[in-house]
């Protein structure tokens, strides 16, 4: 485990974090560690429980699924700052559906999910701000998902209804 | 701001008093690219055409396959770096341009221009350049960056962002470390990665999330899938570029590259002569607009 | 009587029969003698003669969708309003032959060298020489001339006739383009029953009337053919407001009008092929079976043609709706910008030839009605 001030000068680089109240910060900071994955390290894969919450501070995370006759399909990548791993703070996700492997050396914060959401649940203007957040993460990343879906550098004899 | 035109007769391939006669090129190299994708070196025959031949970044040629027709290709490259041969990057996918994959080194073809619009690069001088680009959005713009590359100093910030479908769908790749050394920061993103892939996996418009740009100072030049550039366009505007510093290059059913046949107009515009590079300003209004 | 004093605006009476001497005087100058003619049920422009090819005693009656003949049995010439051809075929050619290449080992290419043809079109009408007028914007710019359309435009003859007995579907008042002639011409004829009057409008003119035997008109006469005139402007029963173009159809492309026209609109071609200003054309190569010589030809080309906005990936105005909303909006819209006039000349043609009667006045006021609701 790293010390307590390393985690919180790490989470006050990330612009929502530097938002919260200080007493916001603090409980949230308590929930969190700093974890420096190798490339090739896994946070979780398809079907495990959700336990954490991560934000990529340095370095790339890729999140994969498993495909039969295809491989594991990489479809995105964590950049700095981006959040991943979401779906333990939404109500009603039971288990990844993806899996999750640092690419590149890298640095990232780790939230308790479980402790995310009873903070939630207790302070209601915490949570409000939290499921904001949650919110534009999903929303950006259903645009690009979007995208990504609509294949847009495909030819003209591969389309989406071929 | 305008985006600079050069399109004399006494810088051109082709007549101005006779209808698409073309002047004849020979095929020097041939270079495979992506699968379906080749790059064509080609010389002018006619040392006197070739003398007073230029063109600028943006601009395209009306390339004749005799027994297929014309196709509009950008220029790849420029004159510069390519010493003066002309450089056309061509994707096998329609009638002319797959008569264009069964030519040889040596074999000759008819050129007709250069037409259109070209990127505004001395426009933007001292601003932060984005580039972003996907597919073969990026041959159309490979000859903007070289000249800006040569001309580092005279730009701030500059970013090349480009996307493919998959990493063996990115277009030259053994230039990215050039560039990269000579002041280009490169993020390439693919829609998906394969396993040996440590790359971005994602589309090229969610860069922004990640970067914070100035708004004031900050051009960007687009080229690829118009959805691309789309959301390209959509991203920047939120960000507060203005329309008027976010250039697009669009691509039209073009005949003649002379605004003579009709084919490439959308709204007032002729593509090949009014454009194809435009700031977005001028187009705000009919760009969304369905099937116009 | 020959008086050797004339001018041009000069105004003679020439008798019916001086008009074959002069067309006669015309091919002995080098021109190719083109006017209308009744063929295949209908005028066409092809090559005349004398008044024994025009369309004799024939009144024309036109509908959306229709086009009909009267016989009146007069010996008049000009009564009819003209068909669904109009002059563009001659100054811009349906089909044309570009370049001929051969392959010899390398590419040789051989360029059309057949001569210009020089034309004189007789009985151009007031819409018609417009229509002309608006084709020089667009083939003759600074930055591009088209020189098929340059060489056969610069060697023109213009006999014009006014217009005396407009149809329905002509709304040329409305588009400021007639029914009288102002300028543009080289002779400007009026039929009377008797006689031809004639306006010298340019030198050529004047020395090829000079050589004819005709009369001065009497004052009766000249009042008569004004009269008649005015009679032809005040009988035009269709109009088109056209004071809020190009803006209102431009600033309209989410009509639902365009959605409803989208669905009788027959994406035939017809309106384009008949429109006396459409421009659009497309090169093609006929090429030989061991492809080693092609011939590149230009040839007509129409919006509403499905291949006319193919890109690789797709079409980008797939549907009949965006094909017709497109014709329309360059017509009375886009095209203003383009060449500081709107491509409209009020002929009716396309009312009067398009199978589906489709009224491109009703179109503009239906729009301009939704716009007001």
């Amino acid at each position: 485990m790293v010390p307590a001030e390393d985690i919180h000068s790490a989470l006050q680089k990330i612009p929502w974090f530097s938002t919260l109240t200080p007493e916001h910060f603090k409980k949230t900071a308590e929930l969190a560690h700093l974890r420096y994955a190798k490339a090739g390290e896994t946070f979780f894969r398809e079907g495990d429980k959700q336990d954490y919450v991560y934000i990529v501070l340095e370095g790339r995370v890729s999140l994969d699924i498993f495909v039969p006759h295809h491989g594991k399909m990489h479809f995105y990548t964590a950049e700095p700052y981006d959040v991943f791993g979401w779906s333990s703070v939404t109500p009603g996700m039971h288990q990844r559906i993806a899996g999750a492997v640092a690419v590149l050396d890298s640095t990232v914060a780790c939230i308790d999910a479980e402790g995310l959401r009873q903070f939630a649940e207790n302070d209601h203007d915490f949570g409000y701000l939290l499921m904001r957040r949650l919110a534009n993460i999903v929303a950006s990343q259903l645009m690009v998902t979007r995208l990504q879906l609509i294949d847009m550098f495909a030819g003209p004899t591969e389309t989406m209804n071929d | 701001m305008t985006t600079t035109l050069i399109n004399t007769s006494a810088h051109s391939a082709g007549y101005t008093d006779k209808l698409l006669l073309p002047h004849w090129a020979e095929i020097v190299k041939i270079i495979p690219e992506i699968d379906g994708v080749t790059t064509f070196q080609l010389k002018f025959t006619d040392p006197e055409v070739e003398n007073r031949y230029r063109f600028e970044p943006g601009q395209f040629n009306m390339l004749y396959v005799p027994g297929y027709g014309e196709a509009a290709i950008s220029m790849s490259s420029d004159l510069e770096t390519a010493h003066g041969l002309l450089v056309h990057t061509i994707r096998h996918i329609g009638n002319v341009t797959r008569g264009t994959s069964r030519l040889k080194v040596g074999d000759v073809v008819g050129i007709r221009g250069p037409f259109g619009t070209s990127w505004p690069l001395d426009a933007i001088e001292g601003l932060d350049v984005v580039i972003a680009c996907g597919g073969i959005g990026l041959p159309p713009l490979r000859g903007a960056i070289y000249r800006i590359i040569r001309n580092r100093e005279k730009y701030g910030k500059v970013t090349l962002l480009y996307g493919a479908r998959t990493p063996k769908d990115l277009m030259y790749p053994t230039e990215y470390e050039t560039w990269q050394k000579a002041g280009i920061d490169m993020q390439v993103t693919v829609d998906r990665g394969d396993e040996t892939w440590t790359g971005r996996v994602g589309v090229v418009p969610m860069w922004f999330y990640h970067f914070r740009v100035d708004p004031h100072k900050t051009a960007v030049l687009t080229c690829g899938p118009e959805i691309m550039m789309r959301f390209v366009i959509y991203e920047a505007l939120a960000r507060r570029i203005p329309s008027d510093h976010i250039y697009i290059s669009l691509e039209r059913n073009m005949k003649c590259g002379q605004g003579a046949c009709g084919h490439c107009q959308q709204g007032p515009f002729f593509i090949c002569k009014d454009g194809p590079v435009f700031p977005f300003s001028v187009l705000e209004n009919i760009f969304n607009v369905e099937e116009y | 009587m020959t008086d050797k004093s004339l001018t041009i605006g000069s105004t003679v009476a020439l008798p019916k029969p001086e008009l074959d001497l002069l067309m006669a005087d015309l091919r002995k100058n080098g021109f190719q003698t083109v006017g209308p003619h009744l063929q295949d049920e209908s005028i066409v422009y092809t090559k005349i003669d004398g008044l024994k090819d025009l369309p004799r005693g024939i009144l024309s009656e036109q509908n959306p969708g229709s086009y009909r003949m009267i016989q009146t049995g007069k010996d008049r010439y000009f009564d009819f309003i003209p068909g669904g051809q109009s002059w563009k075929q001659f100054l811009f050619p349906p089909r044309h032959t570009l370049f001929t290449a051969v392959k010899d080992g390398k590419w040789l290419l051989k360029e059309n060298d057949e001569p210009t043809p020089r034309y004189a079109l007789i009985g151009v009408r007031a819409c018609e020489l417009a229509a002309i007028h608006i084709q020089d914007r667009v083939f003759l710019r600074e930055d591009f001339s088209d020189p098929i359309y340059r060489l056969r435009r610069e060697g023109l003859f213009i006999l014009a006739v006014n217009c005396l007995d407009p149809d329905a579907t002509c709304f040329c008042v409305s588009m400021g383009t007639g029914p009288r002639l102002a300028a543009g011409f080289d002779l400007c004829v009026t039929e009377l029953d008797e006689v031809f009057l004639v306006e010298v409008g340019s030198e050529l003119g004047r020395s090829l009337l000079a050589d004819r035997t005709y009369d001065l008109p009497s004052a009766f006469v000249q009042n008569t053919a004004n009269q008649a005139l005015e009679r032809a402007a005040e009988s035009m029963v269709r109009t088109m407001d056209t004071s809020d173009l190009p803006g209102l159809l431009t600033g309209q492309l989410e009509a639902e009008r365009w959605t409803e026209v989208g669905k009788r609109c027959l994406s035939c071609a017809n309106c384009t092929l008949v429109c006396p200003t459409c421009f659009c054309w497309d090169a093609t190569d006929q090429v030989d079976i061991l492809g080693k010589s092609t011939r590149r030809e230009r040839v007509w080309d129409s919006c509403f043609n499905p291949h006319y906005s193919y890109v690789v990936g797709g079409n980008t105005r797939p549907n009949i709706r965006s094909r017709y909303r497109q014709w329309l909006t360059h017509k009375l819209g886009a095209w203003k910008g383009q060449f500081d006039v709107l491509g409209c000349v009020g002929c009716g043609r396309c009312i009067t030839w398009c199978p589906a009667g489709i009224d491109l006045t009703e179109e503009v006021a239906a729009i301009r009605a939704e716009v007001k609701a």
